[in-house]
């Protein structure tokens, strides 16, 4: 009943191009996370997806029906956006059973309705109250509350949790994963923090320049990164993206040049190339790369190090806390071969060569056993 | 530590001077043009005056007991009354309906928002020299074109017979008067979270629930004002009406400005104006009591 489908997407303002065909299948029951930077057009597909803008081209079903005409009211969608948006005058009580008046459900029902999604999201204490006598927190539950009370097939979440505090924003996290879990609806998230993305979704759908990049598992995005902007996109900090060239089964870069593993990169052609390293693959251990540490952020369970190899290139490694680390010191680098990454250059350039074990990237989770 | 504890309080004793200093050119100001006739009022209602020599005795309370005794007083409060809550009514009405229509994406919009402000700009005598070349019994344009039209066989003498001369008061007043409140009304519109209305479309409200349920709701405090204020101003609204009707015909229109005027320049009963003007004053101090409370409130 909650499987969204948008076929062919294509979203124009004017002379920009928002969107550009935009394929996604969600199933019943999931929950995703629309990921990007901002302006990547993941906004414009939820909106979409409410009603409250419209597809140039393409179509946009909900639940099996085609609902590029159906208006907001009608789709059985709820969304909870990133202001909010409750209504100032009425209180808590009202603004939840606001969507069911509408529908013009008795006010006994209403009612009842109501104290059940109080209940589930402990509102019950504030349901007198107006939305300016709320924090943050409670009324981001309101808006929750709002959107629960109607059963609908969808929800669409529109950042909700960035106007809260760090603190908050993981509480509400988990109690998001724990409703979802509970009521199994289908979920549509847009967030640009991918640590949201990550913890939450069931897939995610990265997107950038109005283009999907990648629409996968959260593991899956992160070990696998179908090209060079999810690569660098994902994770905290970011993975090392080193421009170079693949010679003789190496890949060169600054006058160095680095071993690559050849079941994963034989095939791969000789030419310009970017090579990806996340910060937790290397290692400041015996290894075929020298450099200089430049800069040493200490942040109580890890260290990140800048390093700077000859040539000028700065690499990020994480290391463990407690071990003593000046600047200026000077250290050989190792690095996890298996675990690198090749892209095509350009912004956007592709993944290449195969993948660990000699998987092609593809949707099903990855198996817990991991790598090669 | 002692030494901090004296600047501290001298410090603000400095400041409070320069406060004083700072406001005190308005409370000259203020006590000259307004305690100073407010209270001469006063002082000028308790004696029997002769307006063109300012000659009078001393009577007392004696103005302000023909005032409750006169029927032309209370006859004059009554069509104040009438006047305000018509003029005012068809103000907030128009004013709004045309900010609603403003507050859409037109192609003549620009240009919309600058002519609505058109009456409101223009100067009441040469506003009411057109409206009553328009409502003229003999040559009007507006009995011209009914009589085109075929609504009416006769012209009608617009300003010259009861009820029509409070409906033209009143129609060109809420002419004259309602862009004040397009103004405030469409600047207050154009603040109004755009997220309000998607969150009703989704929840199902038509543009009808959406205008009940979202915009009269945020519009509620804005309206409040507008409205205290428009009928202070409409209350002691004198130019207009003295220039379109003069009161006529007999005393039909003659609000309570007006009677004060007659009083003091046409009877040279100074004394009995002044009384007159001051019991206008009691009846405008709830309108005035209402906005100060509110807007202590808004604060």
């Amino acid at each position: 009943m909650g499987q969204v489908t948008l076929t062919d997407v294509r979203k124009v303002f004017g002379a920009f191009t928002a969107l550009e065909g935009l394929n996604i299948d969600i199933a019943e029951g999931e929950f995703v996370a629309l990921l990007g930077p901002s302006g990547c057009g993941k906004s414009t597909t939820l909106r979409m997806l409410a009603g409250l803008d419209f597809p140039t081209a393409g179509t946009i079903s909900i639940g099996g029906r085609v609902v590029n005409d159906v208006p907001p009211g009608k789709r059985d969608i709820a969304m909870v956006f990133q202001s909010y948006a409750l209504y100032p005058h009425m209180t808590v009580a009202e603004n939840i059973a606001y969507p069911l008046k509408k529908r013009g459900m008795p006010k006994a029902e209403r009612t009842a309705a109501v104290q059940k999604a109080a209940a589930t999201l402990q509102l019950e204490p504030l349901l007198d109250r107006k939305p300016r006598q709320l924090s943050g927190g409670q009324q981001q539950r309101v808006a929750l509350g709002r959107a629960l009370v109607r059963e609908p097939k969808v929800f669409l979440l529109d950042e909700p949790l960035s106007n809260l505090d760090a603190k908050l924003r993981s509480y509400m996290r988990a109690e998001l994963i724990e409703l979802h879990r509970r009521i199994g609806k289908t979920m549509v998230y847009v967030t640009h923090d991918q640590l949201e993305a990550m913890t939450m979704a069931d897939r995610i759908a990265v997107m950038h320049g109005g283009r999907l990049q990648q629409f996968d598992t959260p593991a899956a995005v992160y070990d696998r990164p179908a090209n060079r902007f999810v690569a660098g996109f994902i994770g905290t900090p970011s993975m090392n993206l080193v421009e170079g060239a693949v010679r003789d089964g190496t890949f060169v870069f600054a006058g160095q040049a680095l071993p690559l593993p050849k079941d994963r990169f034989g095939d791969v052609p000789e030419g310009p190339a970017v090579l990806g390293l996340r910060p937790e693959d290397i290692r400041l251990e015996q290894g075929p790369l020298q450099g200089t540490l430049r800069l040493v952020e200490n942040s109580g369970h890890e260290q990140i190090v800048t390093v700077e190899v000859p040539g000028g290139t700065r690499l990020l490694v994480r290391a463990e806390a407690g071990r003593p680390l000046s600047m200026g010191q000077s250290a050989t680098l190792a690095v996890e071969t298996a675990r690198l990454h090749l892209f095509a250059p350009g912004e956007t350039g592709a993944r290449l060569g195969r993948d660990p074990g000699g998987a092609v990237v593809e949707m099903a989770p990855r198996q817990s056993g991991g790598a090669s | 530590m002692t030494a901090k504890a004296h600047t501290a309080p001298a410090l603000e004793r400095g400041y409070a001077r320069l406060g004083v200093l700072l406001i005190a050119p308005v409370i000259v100001v203020f006590s000259l043009v307004i305690v100073y006739p407010l209270l001469a009022a006063i002082y000028l209602s308790l004696f029997q005056i002769y307006t063109p020599t300012l000659q009078g005795s001393f009577v007392g309370v004696d103005n302000y007991m023909d005032l409750l005794t006169r029927r032309a007083f209370w006859s004059s409060l009554w069509v104040t009354l009438v006047w305000t809550f018509g003029t005012l009514s068809l103000q907030i009405v128009c004013g709004v309906g045309v900010a609603l229509l403003l507050h859409q994406n037109l192609w003549f919009r620009s240009l919309a928002r600058s002519l609505v402000l058109f009456p409101y700009f223009l100067s009441t005598v040469v506003a009411v020299l057109v409206w009553r070349w328009l409502f003229n019994d003999l040559y009007g344009a507006l009995n011209h074109g009914l009589m085109q039209i075929g609504l009416i066989d006769m012209p009608v003498d617009w300003l010259g017979s009861m009820p029509n001369a409070m409906i033209g008061i009143i129609l060109v007043g809420a002419w004259k008067y309602f862009p004040f409140v397009v103004i405030a009304v469409l600047a207050r519109l154009q603040t109004i979270p755009e997220h309000l209305y998607e969150a009703a479309k989704i929840d199902g409200a038509g543009p009808i629930a959406r205008f009940w349920d979202v915009t009269l709701p945020q519009l509620r405090s804005v309206l409040t004002v507008i409205i205290l204020l428009r009928a202070i101003w409409d209350f002691k609204e004198f130019d207009l009406i003295y220039l379109l009707t003069g009161g006529g015909p007999v005393t039909s229109t003659q609000t309570l400005a007006l009677l004060v005027y007659q009083e003091a320049f046409a009877l040279n009963e100074m004394g009995r104006a002044a009384a007159y003007s001051v019991g206008m004053m009691l009846v405008m101090l709830v309108f005035m009591i209402v906005y100060v409370r509110h807007s202590g409130r808004e604060g």
